[in-house]
């Protein structure tokens, strides 16, 4: 525990010491000002806020990835499934005539049936064919996007607006906001959801035998358990919490699917480094979650105010992956053993 | 032979001179200093982990000694990589063959030495005349152009040496040759050997195979806990003071009593496991294996042994039946079986046996955490784990500060002896043990043999798969032996003989080789 | 007419790109080195063309630059995947991530702009035109006109496999990916063999990535490598590296973006043709991979 423990303070540290640094110069000075600001700051804390929303969808993400990695899957498809996801609850929300709680329920759930199966195909895909799970997931991000991309852009796209997205969903069916704030009760739902993963991981024989498949894959056959219902399992879950992030960023923020919204800012990448800069531990990884969420608002802070572009935030997250991957990699590879 | 005069004796070739090494915490060599003399056999034997590997490592240039160095011919050499070594003339064959199993035979024996032309094109032609050269001098038989993968272990081992006549070697060093070898094997190996050791050349054998050590060796060093503890005339010394010099003590004789009690525990017929080319890996095996009775099974690795272990564990599909306790269980998963009765331990530690990342208490449960002794409805007794954990800790003497240490922290006795202790708890009826002393030292080999000799005294039946022929000898009350898939021969404890079960190992029905 | 010939002109500069990644990514593969960063490679090598091309007005130089910038992409992977024994997953992963960032960054910095920039003076790269062969039905347009990097890829096919087969480096590449610690044994550095073949992919993947921006088009656009870099990959991984087979492999993956190229002008929407190749990518790779035990399953 004490090694993951260092895993996680080397890079907070040093962007902590490297921020400090850069206090030490006038010019510099601004830019971490701006940065904080853009993180923690604005009037009413408004940009605090909208870290926090980020925060909802990275966590998800990141816990839809660290149930895939707990048990050595390597799905790399979380994309695809939160695209996907959201697709479908914006459809639901646009087109499902009901009250508004059965369509915000529906839409959860159509979501997350929808991200679920997304993720089965790519096991499927694995079991049935013996192409790797790595590749396959992969490869189902594109087809995933471009569906979603083609939903929006012509059978259901918003006629009224130039962009291409789809209509507002029902306005009574969207999350309610905390009262003065631009922050949605979606957080309560995925936060919820990440108490609920790292409790169980923990606690519960399945989540015991989901760590120890991800250990070592023979010794778990060898251990006697259902290694195929855990595999498949695992993906579900995995692929419906994606889902579930879907639907929260598009009955949350944006009360509509909007071309790109949720593939942009590497929402997925980005959820795949909080896993490996937590080293797959589920405690850690809301922190380092929350991390990468303050870290891209911070940056489009600087954006704003000193002009320094904001992929700045997506560099320095690069950096923390490539130098972590020799030991998050070890990590890894402790996964399901290295069979290549 | 003759045993070199120690007034007269040779000058020594290379030399290690008061080297130390340690990795963290463990002093792996402490100021050793080693000779080799040209022209004679010397062997280094010592226990796992005594630091006989080491020593040659740095002797090749593949480690940097903390202190002390390596002498050529008289002289300080430094040893940046095996380049230097090998230009000293310098050969080793290293425990797990250092060969590239897609290439050719001839690419193989090149790489690293390969003269090309203007545009950088490998000599093909030159390489080959001069490899073949060294092949018709030894009289191997092996096609050049051959890949690795497709040939024989013991031909894949004739490679290796020839790599390093090829760069021109004058001491070879061997580390544990003969492991991979049928006794057969051994014999021919030892033969060559010493073919180039009345050309000049030293030899430097890596061992704890006693037997082949006062066959051959002419002087005997032996290694303890990094440090050198003895030298020896092979014609002044026997295999029991060596071991005694090895372990540095008495060893304890374990005594083996015969427990089979008369009803069939585990029943075999017709066990056949397919490949995909719908060539069989195992054809047709039966067997029986009584209540109390340990049955080995010997074998050159990979002629049956681990489908064999598969099928009955039920990693593996296959034809055929498998009775335990009355009940065919062929169509049943692992859960299943465990459930009947079966234990299986594992001779891969790394990833089968146990789960190197997860804690000790993690691993000892694994197999049994959906019980109501270690769970309910579905959520883990944390507390019942703890107990039952610090309970098997202390009764199979596992050296660890916690249960909650992680099991890769352990050395690989005390990681066997989790296995051992999770198997053992589960009371089994059958129980499958593959190899159960790799990499194991041998305080742990005493207390791990004394475990399953135990174990059949209380009436469970054991079938054994071992590649150590004294070890299936010294716990096992039958031997059957697997070539090709085959059960080529059963022999009943007193039939036991090296010859004779290499020779069955090699394919010989037992009629015929007797 | 459907198979006309600007259908067949358009092929060879479609599956060029993939095709040169995919000769790196075969250097990689032989080497033992699961490097999939090609997508990030070549983006980075797009990038730099465009940058070298526009500040020279020489497309050549342009090159020159995205060739430097693959042998920089390729130490930087060597340095955390092999140098430092990180996981080359991982490695990967934050390499992509790192391409995406530093195009983008670079793209506002430099240029000031963002999402794309187009120049006029950002030239192609010139193309070798075949004279009377032009004339040949269906040949013609396939073999004139096509860039040099259509032909040099081409030829690197020939000149790589000859390097693998007979050369001292391919031979020494082939055995650091079968067995590095017995490289070691023989006192031959297994790192730097694989240090090499990362930083030649780098090359290669940049090579593609300038086929994209300043042949195909004489634009960058951010994140304009589009998956291809993945496609790479699977087509290596298709044909387990062997590289008479990625030729045509590669060629029938430029036929499919032709195509569906074709169907987006005959009405059908963008976003279903461009799914086209990730969707055969799929469909290929299970149907030779069903036969085959999972090699590079972890």
């Amino acid at each position: 525990m004490n090694a993951s423990l260092r895993v996680l303070l080397v890079p907070l540290a040093l962007v902590a010491a490297g921020l400090l640094a850069l206090l030490a110069f006038d010019a510099t000075r601004a830019a971490v000002a701006a940065f904080l600001d853009g993180a923690f700051g604005g009037r009413n804390n408004f940009n605090l806020y909208s870290t926090l929303g980020r925060f909802s969808i990275l966590l998800g993400l990141a816990m839809s990835v660290l149930v895939s990695f707990r048990a050595g899957l390597l799905n790399i498809g979380a994309e695809g499934q939160l695209v996907l996801g959201g697709l479908t609850a914006a459809l639901v929300g646009v087109y499902l005539p009901a009250p508004p709680l059965v369509v915000a329920l529906a839409a959860l759930l159509a979501a997350m049936a929808v991200g679920a199966g997304w993720a089965v195909l790519a096991g499927l895909i694995e079991r049935g064919a013996n192409v790797p799970l790595l590749i396959g997931s992969l490869l189902l991000n594109y087809p995933a996007s471009y569906i979603a991309s083609y939903a929006v852009s012509h059978p259901f796209r918003d006629v009224n607006s130039g962009a291409t997205q789809s209509f507002r969903i029902m306005g009574e069916a969207s999350l309610p906001r905390f009262t003065g704030t631009i922050l949605d009760y979606g957080i309560l739902l995925i936060g919820g959801t990440a108490l609920l993963v790292i409790l169980l991981e923990r606690t519960s024989v399945f989540g015991y035998r989901v760590r120890m498949q991800g250990y070592s894959y023979p010794f778990a056959r060898a251990s006697g358990y259902p290694t195929h219902k855990l595999y498949y399992r695992t993906l579900m879950i995995s692929g419906a919490i994606a889902g579930m992030t879907g639907f929260v960023a598009v009955f949350g923020m944006n009360q509509r699917y909007i071309d790109g919204m949720l593939t942009a800012p590497l929402y997925a990448w980005t959820g795949i480094a909080a896993v490996l800069m937590a080293a797959i531990i589920p405690w850690a990884t809301p922190l380092t979650a929350f991390f990468f969420a303050a870290l891209a608002t911070g940056a489009i802070g600087m954006e704003r105010s000193v002009g320094i572009p904001r992929e700045v935030g997506q560099i320095i997250q690069a950096v923390i992956v490539l130098y972590l991957s020799g030991v998050a990699g070890k990590m890894l590879s402790n996964l399901g053993g290295k069979g290549r | 032979m003759t045993v070199p005069d120690t007034e007269t004796s040779p000058p020594a070739v290379c030399r290690l001179n008061g080297v130390s090494k340690a990795f963290g915490p463990t002093k792996a060599l402490q100021d050793v200093s080693i000779e080799v003399r040209e022209g004679e056999f010397l062997a280094l034997i010592g226990e796992n982990g005594a630091g006989k590997s080491t020593a040659m490592s740095i002797l090749f240039g593949l480690l940097e000694p903390d202190e002390g160095g390596v002498e050529i011919m008289g002289r300080p050499r430094k040893m940046r990589s095996a380049r230097d070594a090998i230009a000293a003339g310098l050969g080793m064959v290293h425990q797990h063959f250092m060969l590239y199993p897609d290439l050719t035979v001839l690419e193989n024996i090149i790489v690293g030495q390969e003269d090309t032309g203007r545009s950088g094109r490998i000599a093909l032609g030159e390489h080959r005349a001069a490899a073949q050269r060294i092949l018709q001098e030894f009289d191997f038989s092996i096609d050049l152009d051959r890949k690795v993968a497709d040939l024989p272990v013991d031909a894949r081992q004739q490679v290796e040496i020839v790599k390093l006549l090829y760069r021109g070697a004058s001491v070879v060093i061997l580390d544990e040759p003969t492991a991979v070898l049928t006794p057969q094997e051994s014999i021919a190996l030892y033969k060559m050997l010493a073919r180039l050791q009345a050309q000049g050349t030293s030899i430097v054998l890596i061992t704890h195979k006693l037997d082949e050590v006062m066959d051959n060796a002419d002087r005997i060093l032996v290694l303890r806990r990094g440090r050198l503890v003895a030298e020896r005339d092979a014609q002044a010394t026997d295999k029991t003071e060596l071991a005694e010099l090895m372990v540095g003590s008495n060893i304890e004789i374990i005594a083996k009593r015969d427990a089979t009690r008369p009803d069939v525990a585990l029943s075999i017929r017709d066990l056949t496991v397919r490949r995909r080319q719908g060539k069989a890996a195992l054809a047709e095996v039966s067997f029986d294996v009584r209540k109390g009775e340990i049955f080995g099974i010997a074998g050159v690795s990979g002629n049956g042994q681990k489908e064999l272990v598969n099928a009955l564990v039920g990693l593996e599909d296959a034809e055929g039946a498998v009775q335990l306790a009355g009940r065919d269980v062929l169509g049943l998963d692992v859960a299943a079986r465990r459930a009947l009765g079966l234990g299986y331990m594992a001779e891969d530690r790394m990833a089968m046996g146990l789960a190197q990342p997860a804690t000790i208490a993690e691993n000892l449960i694994s197999g049994r955490e959906g019980t109501t002794d270690f769970s309910s409805r579905g959520f883990l007794d944390k507390r019942r784990i703890r107990d039952f954990s610090r309970d098997l800790i202390a009764r199979f003497d596992i050296r660890t500060p916690s249960e909650r240490h992680r099991a890769a922290k352990l050395s690989g006795g005390n990681q066997q002896k989790v296995v051992v202790a999770r198997e053992l708890s589960a009371r089994p009826a059958v129980l499958v043990i593959e190899n159960p002393c790799w990499g194991v030292d041998v305080g742990a080999i005493t207390f791990i043999h004394k475990q399953i000799l135990e174990l059949a005294e209380m009436g469970c039946a054991i079938v054994l798969v071992s590649s150590d022929l004294e070890e299936l000898f010294a716990l096992s009350d039958r031997v059957g032996v697997l070539c090709d898939g085959e059960l080529t021969a059963i022999f009943e404890r007193g039939e036991l003989d090296a010859i004779a079960v290499g020779a069955a190992m090699s394919g010989q029905r037992k009629d015929t080789a007797a | 007419m459907f198979f006309d010939a600007a259908l067949i002109e358009s092929i060879p500069r479609l599956f060029t790109p993939v095709l040169l990644a995919a000769i790196g990514s075969a250097l990689c593969d032989r080497a033992n080195v699961f490097n999939i960063a090609l997508e990030g490679m070549m983006l980075i090598g797009a990038f730099a063309a465009v940058v070298g091309t526009f500040y020279t007005g020489n497309a050549l130089a342009g090159l020159g630059l995205a060739i430097v910038s693959g042998a920089l992409s390729g130490l930087v992977f060597a340095y955390f995947g092999v140098t430092r024994g990180g996981d080359h997953i991982i490695v990967s992963i934050g390499f992509n991530v790192l391409a995406i960032g530093l195009t983008a960054f670079l793209l506002g910095r430099i240029f000031g702009v963002s999402g794309q920039f187009d120049d006029p003076a950002i030239v192609q790269l010139p193309r070798i035109h075949l004279g009377p062969v032009a004339d040949i039905p269906l040949i013609g347009p396939f073999v004139s006109g096509q860039s040099i990097l259509v032909w040099l890829a081409i030829f690197l096919v020939v000149a790589v496999t000859w390097l693998l087969k007979n050369h001292k480096y391919g031979l020494r590449l082939r055995a650091a990916g079968q067995n590095a610690a017995a490289m070691r044994t023989v006192g031959v550095s297994p790192e730097r063999v694989k240090t090499a073949a990362v930083i030649a992919c780098g090359v290669l993947c940049a090579m593609g990535g300038a086929q994209l921006s300043i042949s195909n088009v004489t634009l960058f656009t951010e994140g304009m490598s589009a998956g291809r870099g993945w496609i790479a990959l699977v087509i290596m991984m298709m044909c387990s590296a062997r590289l008479p087979w990625i030729l045509p492999t590669a060629i029938l993956f430029g036929l499919v973006d032709a195509f569906g190229f074709r169907m987006q002008g005959l009405g059908l929407p963008q976003q279903l043709t461009e799914s086209m190749p990730y969707v055969l990518a799929i469909v290929v790779l299970m149907l030779v991979f069903r036969k085959r035990t999972a090699r590079y399953a972890r």
